[in-house]
């Protein structure tokens, strides 16, 4: 069954590990993956822990579904205080690690302490063990997949890896688990760097009963279907996320030259059909992958064409290694993205931490608050592909005054560098931007300002805003499961409705991270894919655990408001602009100067924004200063936390 | 079971009026249809009069590829000239 899956406690000082079931009174408050992650984080850290310490609990997991007849189920989750941030750190991630951990036994993994030497984890049909990691400490993250499998001699093992960046602390550091599956944002690489862990392995072969299997079959097939024939899925899998930033880009909502402009002209080298045709050049016409259980295979595979590490292979670029490597730093060149890619994959470092920061720093060299003396000599200018690539190496490896700051994170950084270069820093929270500017989206400036884990678009982004749907379409989407009858627009630059639309995408990604489903399979880049009504289904058939789509909103909106406790105890504000939930003034000040012609000469209304964080905390239960009520705790559940049911 | 499995769910009622040959102008507020004829590279709005460049899913489903560079920052540097002179 999927539900006697177990949570284990694993102590890397003392070697203590306990195993526990996981009751049904908390699978029916947290359901599992993110959500009950929070639950666990809020539990069993400590106010004020340090981040790199060993009293911050890393935590890892599989939703409820992962591994069943689910479609997509591949996610994992990891979560620990953050060392970017200081507040919540979450991440998630593709491909095979969680139905490997399911299968060997277990959903969420509690792990405490530091290992007195570098160490591993390995997991196998319910056994637990912490290995010395002594010959696999120092590679990348590639080889030390391969090392492992080797050295277990099963070439099965599925793990989740640190490479040099998360050795380093470097504090945006990857947990990697494949290829290209990162789970990218937050620091979790330095984490698992800081409690002397290399690596979780996992080999599973203990069955998972479902509960109906028949049904949960047949019902599968129709919500493969459901999900394979979306538009947006059908361009995935034939581009991959690519065509994400494309379509960004061609009316004006990627960031360029950091925060300068608004759009990358003449990026047609990094279009995603210009890497499509490099894929298919070099890996041929079958280069599309997938994760666990997904049809939609949106994981291009590709060689790097041309250069110093020509033929050398990897897998994306998603969108966000195009943004970070291809427009942010002005460098729309093909091959400077695919080796950038290829090297923060190999080193486990955030693509999306680092094209941020390297941009930043660029516009800080433009400036004259950074100069060749502060970069040795290096040539930190917009539009030089080599210094992208030189930056993300000394990165890695701290190599001189500007790299070892910014691997500390932006703000940190800010405190070194000096003078005004706080005011060029594109952040929320401490972590910067995907590589989009929400300046003529206001909804998406909403987004950021409020994610949890600081500035993302994975946590509560309307993306369905940017199609301009009519709103009797919108109604139907965002009027379920729970009656909403305000305002809504088509209008991504507008203003109205979209607090609603914010808070509805919170609950929903949520939804989705605590079953443990891909969001490409819900409403996130789609109007068409499943959400809250269609769920219940799928869980019934394969748990046999009954929910309303009403009770699954309620657990969202409870795991959303424990992340939320979460980060006010650690010193989340309302208005600060270093732990708050505020955007950088260049958003109200700095007019979009490219673009669509009703996206220039766009900024963000600081007043409308006010006005929206306040309609967003209303339908979050909150206070004027972002802090639930006693009514709202009690609604959800929430009054007596910690509660310490696990 | 609590749900009603012969009722559709409000993301399956919505697949079923998916279109698949057209698709809307990049001008947020324009809101204009485009619909390429099978094979087109190019697509210019009748509306705002934007152009893009057009690329091919599969022979039945266009997308936008990108803008035509020069019409579009032509119109986009006016836009901006016109909103900024208002300011
Ligand atoms: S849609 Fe892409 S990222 Fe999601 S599960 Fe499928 S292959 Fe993986
Ligand atoms: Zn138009």
């Amino acid at each position: 069954m999927a539900l006697d899956r177990k949570i284990a406690y694993i102590d890397l000082a003392t070697g203590e590990i306990e195993v526990k079931p996981i009751p049904l009174d908390v699978r029916r408050k947290f359901l599992g993956g993110r959500g009950l992650d929070a639950y666990l984080l809020l539990n069993h850290s400590k106010k004020g822990c340090d981040p790199l310490g060993p009293d911050n609990p890393l935590i890892v997991s599989g939703g409820i579904l992962t591994a069943t007849c689910a479609s997509a189920t591949a996610r994992t989750h990891v979560m620990a205080k953050s060392p970017l941030t200081g507040l919540l750190g979450s991440c998630n991630m593709g491909g095979f690690f969680a139905p490997e951990m399911a299968w060997a036994g277990f959903h969420h993994l509690v792990i405490k302490g530091k290992a007195e030497k570098p160490s591993y984890i390995y997991i196998h049909n319910g056994e637990i063990q912490i290995r010395d990691a002594k010959d696999i400490w120092g590679k990348t993250t590639t080889d030390a997949q391969w090392a492992i499998r080797d050295e277990l001699n099963d070439q099965e093992v599925k793990s989740l890896v640190i490479g040099p960046a998360g050795e380093n602390l470097v504090v945006f550091a990857n947990v990697m688990t494949g290829i290209k599956n990162a789970g990218g944002r937050t620091g979790m690489g330095a984490v698992m760097g800081s409690k002397n862990l290399k690596a979780i392995a996992c080999r599973g072969t203990m069955d998972i009963k479902i509960a109906h299997p028949v049904e949960a079959l047949e019902y599968n097939k129709h919500f493969i279907d459901q999900i394979t024939s979306a538009k947006v899925n059908k361009t995935q899998g034939t581009l991959g996320t690519p065509f994400i930033w494309g379509a960004t880009n061609s009316w004006g909502g990627v960031r360029t030259r950091n925060f300068q402009y608004n759009q990358c002209e003449y990026a047609d080298d990094i279009e995603p059909e210009a890497i499509d045709e490099i894929c298919e050049d070099t890996m041929g016409p079958y280069h599309m992958s997938g994760c666990f259980g997904c049809q939609v295979h949106c994981r291009a595979q590709y060689r790097i064409p041309s250069g110093p590490l020509k033929g050398k292979y990897d897998e994306g670029p998603e969108y966000t290694s195009q943004g970070a490597f291809g427009g942010e730093t002005d460098t729309p060149r093909a091959e400077t993205v695919l080796v950038g890619n290829h090297l923060v994959n190999q080193y486990g470092m955030d693509n999306l931490e680092t094209g941020s920061l390297i941009s930043w720093a660029m516009e800080l060299y433009e400036k004259g608050i950074l100069t060749s003396k502060d970069t040795d000599g290096l040539d930190l200018k917009f539009g030089n592909d080599e210094a992208v690539l030189e930056m993300i190496e000394r990165i890695c490896f701290r190599k001189g005054k500007v790299a070892d700051a910014l691997a500390n994170g932006g703000i940190p950084a800010s405190k070194t560098f000096g003078k005004n270069s706080f005011d060029y820093l594109i952040q929320v929270k401490g972590m910067s931007n995907l590589h989009s500017d929400e300046r003529a989206t206001p909804g998406l400036a909403l987004n950021i300002a409020t994610s949890s884990r600081g500035s993302d678009h994975l946590r509560s982004r309307p993306a369905i805003d940017l199609y301009h749907l009519p709103e009797k379409v919108l109604k139907k989407i965002y009027s379920s499961p729970i009656p909403y009858d305000g305002p809504l627009s088509s209008e991504h630059t507008e203003y109205i409705g979209k607090a609603w639309q914010v808070f509805w995408q919170e609950n929903c990604y949520m939804g989705v991270d605590c079953l443990g489903i891909c969001k490409y399979h819900t409403t996130f880049l789609g109007a068409t894919l499943p959400n809250f009504e269609d769920w219940p289904k799928v869980l019934y058939y394969n748990t046999g655990l009954e929910f309303t789509p009403e009770e699954l909103w309620d657990i969202a909106e409870r795991c959303n408001m424990v992340e939320r406790l979460f980060n006010l105890r650690e010193g989340l504000t309302r208005d600060d602009l270093e732990k708050g939930d505020m955007i950088n003034h260049r958003y109200f000040d700095e007019p979009t100067r490219r673009g669509a012609p009703d996206v220039v000469g766009t900024t963000i209304d600081r007043e409308k924004f006010s006005k929206m964080i306040d309609e967003f905390y209303e339908h979050k239960g909150l206070d004027q200063k972002g802090k639930p009520t006693t009514k709202t705790l009690k609604r959800l559940g929430l009054a007596n936390e910690p509660s310490h049911m696990l | 079971m609590a749900v009603d499995t012969n009722k559709l769910s409000s993301a399956e009622s919505l697949s079923k009026t998916r279109t698949y040959g057209k698709f809307r102008c990049h001008n947020p507020t324009c809101m204009g249809r485009l619909e390429p004829k099978p094979g087109d590279k190019h697509v210019k709005c009748p509306v705002c009069t934007c152009e893009f460049r057009v690329a091919w899913i599969r022979p039945d489903f266009p997308r936008i590829r990108g803008p035509v560079w020069e019409v579009n920052k032509k119109l986009a540097d006016a836009a901006f000239k016109k909103k900024m002179e208002g300011k």
